[in-house]
């Protein structure tokens, strides 16, 4: 039978969405798109199911595992409460006390996880029960964990920045450097958002030097694992799988050990649960590559990136602000892991034709999907923060709606001021963009 | 009291004879876990010490994948996978029973695709070889089609169990993951 690509393209995009939202599996739904829609051209079945395998089949990817089970080890061994502590030692006495230290633990947190939904499980554990003791609205504060777990997905170790990297055969450190500004940019605008407009909360007093530095004391070990896994990625030390497993042997030979022996017994037990854990964005990633294979064999990118420089031409701005909106909408729909794989051709196809720089792009396409994480109808994070906190969807969507122009804010500074995206990548480690040594031996020349 | 390796929830869903499978294969996805983080571990030690050893790489990619598919079938039986949405959990009765069964057919369906699709696979894998070990692809890719039958096996015992106990109860726990990204 002869189909059209577009109407293949369409049955297996319609296809996807509607057993994705009947209730199948992600991975499941992606996977019988691919089926039907390879019924239909002359690729073999057996081909398809290879694809699943080169999906998996990088380097960079099995830097996942690695940090999920940090976040894991760190949570099931409680050690994560001593940053919470450091937290609220720094800015417990600001306006909107507890709702501020949420933000600024989220900073912390993120730096060992990389992961939006830990993030949202432990924020949830530790901040929910003594934010509703303190009157604030559980709508308010399903809203701001969610939002300030989107930090996860911006500064490294960034689960998303290193499928990214990995997919679009762009520098992940660059890319976790480039993230840090962002990520920034949406903590102190919740810092600012919490103070001017959050419920006051319970003042305390500020901190004296002396508690500020027992609280630091307690937290340097476990403070010690962002610096392990950002210091050995920039100094060419360790690939980020590496340093994942680095910072896995610390945290099993000198912090558990130390803060926690008790939870030495339970090890395993948390080694058997992240490794569950993992193979579901893992086999997600699979099925999306194979999904997004197909999708370039039948010249889905090419049309997409048609119609876009149709509308853009060449100018970068305007290429990335159309990106931006297809992925807000995609965002809006599907996991952003799969966004990007099945994207991807899309993007590098739009990054030549603009000359963007690739870790500029992948920057705002990550803070673009970060947003979707907290809007309908699938936000995965505001999804489980209401789910922890007893809320509605739709009265913690409605609480989130203000932080929305956080957001917005934080996607324009990264499409219009690119200087402030890429300051550090380039005085950090410049060949991440595409810098070259300078042919005196001293400096970089960058395009 | 921490909680017990094979999952409780859903248990009107599940044939108590296929919780040590259960269990097994939790064993096993932590078994690879510890595998993968020990030999990418050793593989940093020796490399940094000048003394690389190139089948490590190796060993480390296959306790990987195989982490990979063991993780996806046990999940299947665990109903832990990432979801969209549950639109068919906002339904009852008649058309509630219909995607309930429905969707569960297609992961059977996939699952048997798998296995079908990749025992062929599995055989084209026998003429490639992975290095240094120069052991034929296959064994690698006999991972596909074992995940396959352990995928459309829960699923068929979610699918019976629930024609008789009915899907509702716990199982509706909002679907939703904390794997995601």
């Amino acid at each position: 039978m002869i189909v059209s690509n577009a109407t293949l393209l369409t049955i297996m995009t319609v296809l996807f969405l509607s057993l994705g939202y009947l209730g199948v599996p992600v991975a499941f739904s992606l996977f019988a798109g691919v089926l039907v829609g390879t019924m239909f051209t002359p690729i073999t079945m057996q081909s398809m199911v290879a694809q699943l395998f080169n999906g998996m089949d990088s380097e960079a990817l099995m830097a996942i595992p690695f940090f999920l089970l940090v976040g894991e080890l760190m949570t099931s061994a409680n050690v994560v409460i001593r940053i919470a502590e450091l937290s609220q030692a720094l800015v417990g006495h600001i306006r909107g006390g507890l709702a501020q230290v949420t933000t600024v633990f989220s900073m912390f947190f993120s730096g060992m996880s990389g992961s939006s939904s830990a993030d949202v499980a432990v924020l949830s554990r530790t901040m929910a029960g003594p934010m509703a003791k303190e009157g604030y609205r559980p709508e308010f504060t399903a809203a701001l964990i969610a939002a300030a777990s989107t930090i996860a997905a911006l500064v490294p170790p960034s689960i998303m920045a290193v499928v990214y990297g990995a997919i679009g055969n762009v520098s992940i450190a660059g890319l976790f450097l480039g993230g840090i500004v962002p990520g920034f940019f949406i903590a102190i605008g919740l810092m600012i958002y919490c103070y001017f407009f959050g419920p006051a909360g319970f003042r305390r007093p500020r901190a004296t030097f002396g508690q500020l530095a027992t609280a630091g004391r307690a937290a340097a070990l476990p403070m010690m694992i962002p610096v392990i896994l950002l210091g050995g990625i920039l100094t060419g030390w360790f690939t980020p799988t590496e340093a994942g497993v680095i910072a896995i042997a610390y945290i099993l030979l000198v912090v558990i050990p130390l803060l926690n022996p008790g939870h030495m017994k339970n090890i395993w037990r948390d080694f058997i649960h992240a490794g569950m854990v993992y193979s579901l964005p893992m086999i997600t990633i699979a099925a999306a590559s194979a999904f997004g294979w197909l999708v370039a064999y039948l010249r889905g990118p090419i049309v997409v990136a048609g119609w876009i420089t149709g509308f853009a031409g060449n100018d970068p701005q305007l290429i990335m602000f159309s990106l931006v909106l297809v992925f807000v909408i995609v965002g809006d729909f599907i996991e952003p892991v799969p966004a990007i794989i099945i994207f991807m051709p899309v993007v590098n196809a739009l990054t030549e034709a603009g000359s963007i720089n690739s870790v500029h792009m992948g920057v705002v396409l990550i803070v673009t999907l970060a947003f979707g994480l907290i809007t309908p109808p699938y936000g995965l994070a505001l999804l489980m923060a209401s789910k922890f906190l007893n809320v509605t969807f739709s009265s913690a969507l409605k609480a989130s709606l203000p932080i929305y122009i956080i957001f917005f804010a934080a996607i324009a500074f990264t499409i219009f001021v690119p200087e402030a995206v890429l300051w550090l990548p380039k005085h950090v480690f410049p060949e991440s963009v595409g810098c070259f040594k300078a042919p005196g031996g001293t400096g970089y020349i960058c395009p | 009291m921490p909680e017990p390796i094979v999952q409780q929830t859903g248990r009107h869903l599940k044939w108590p004879a296929l919780d040590r499978l259960e269990r097994a294969l939790m064993i096993l996805c932590g078994v690879c876990l510890a595998a993968f983080v020990f030999s990418t571990f050793v593989d940093v030690v020796t490399r940094e010490t000048g003394h690389a050893l190139l089948w490590l790489q190796e060993v480390t990619s296959t306790f990987f994948i195989y982490g990979i598919f063991v993780g996806t079938a046990v999940a299947t039986r665990r109903n832990d996978h990432l979801f969209l949405s549950a639109l068919t959990e906002q339904m009852s009765g008649a058309p509630r029973l219909f995607f309930d069964v429905f969707n569960r057919v297609v992961v059977l369906l996939v699952g048997l695709g798998m296995v079908v699709f990749g025992i062929q696979n599995f055989f084209t894998g026998l003429g490639s070889f992975r290095m240094p070990s120069m052991w034929p692809m296959s064994y690698l890719y006999i991972a596909i089609p074992i995940c396959g039958a352990l995928i459309a096996l829960f699923s068929l015992e979610q699918i019976v169990n629930g024609l008789k106990n009915g899907f509702q109860s716990d199982a509706d726990h909002g679907h939703i993951q904390e794997a995601g990204v």
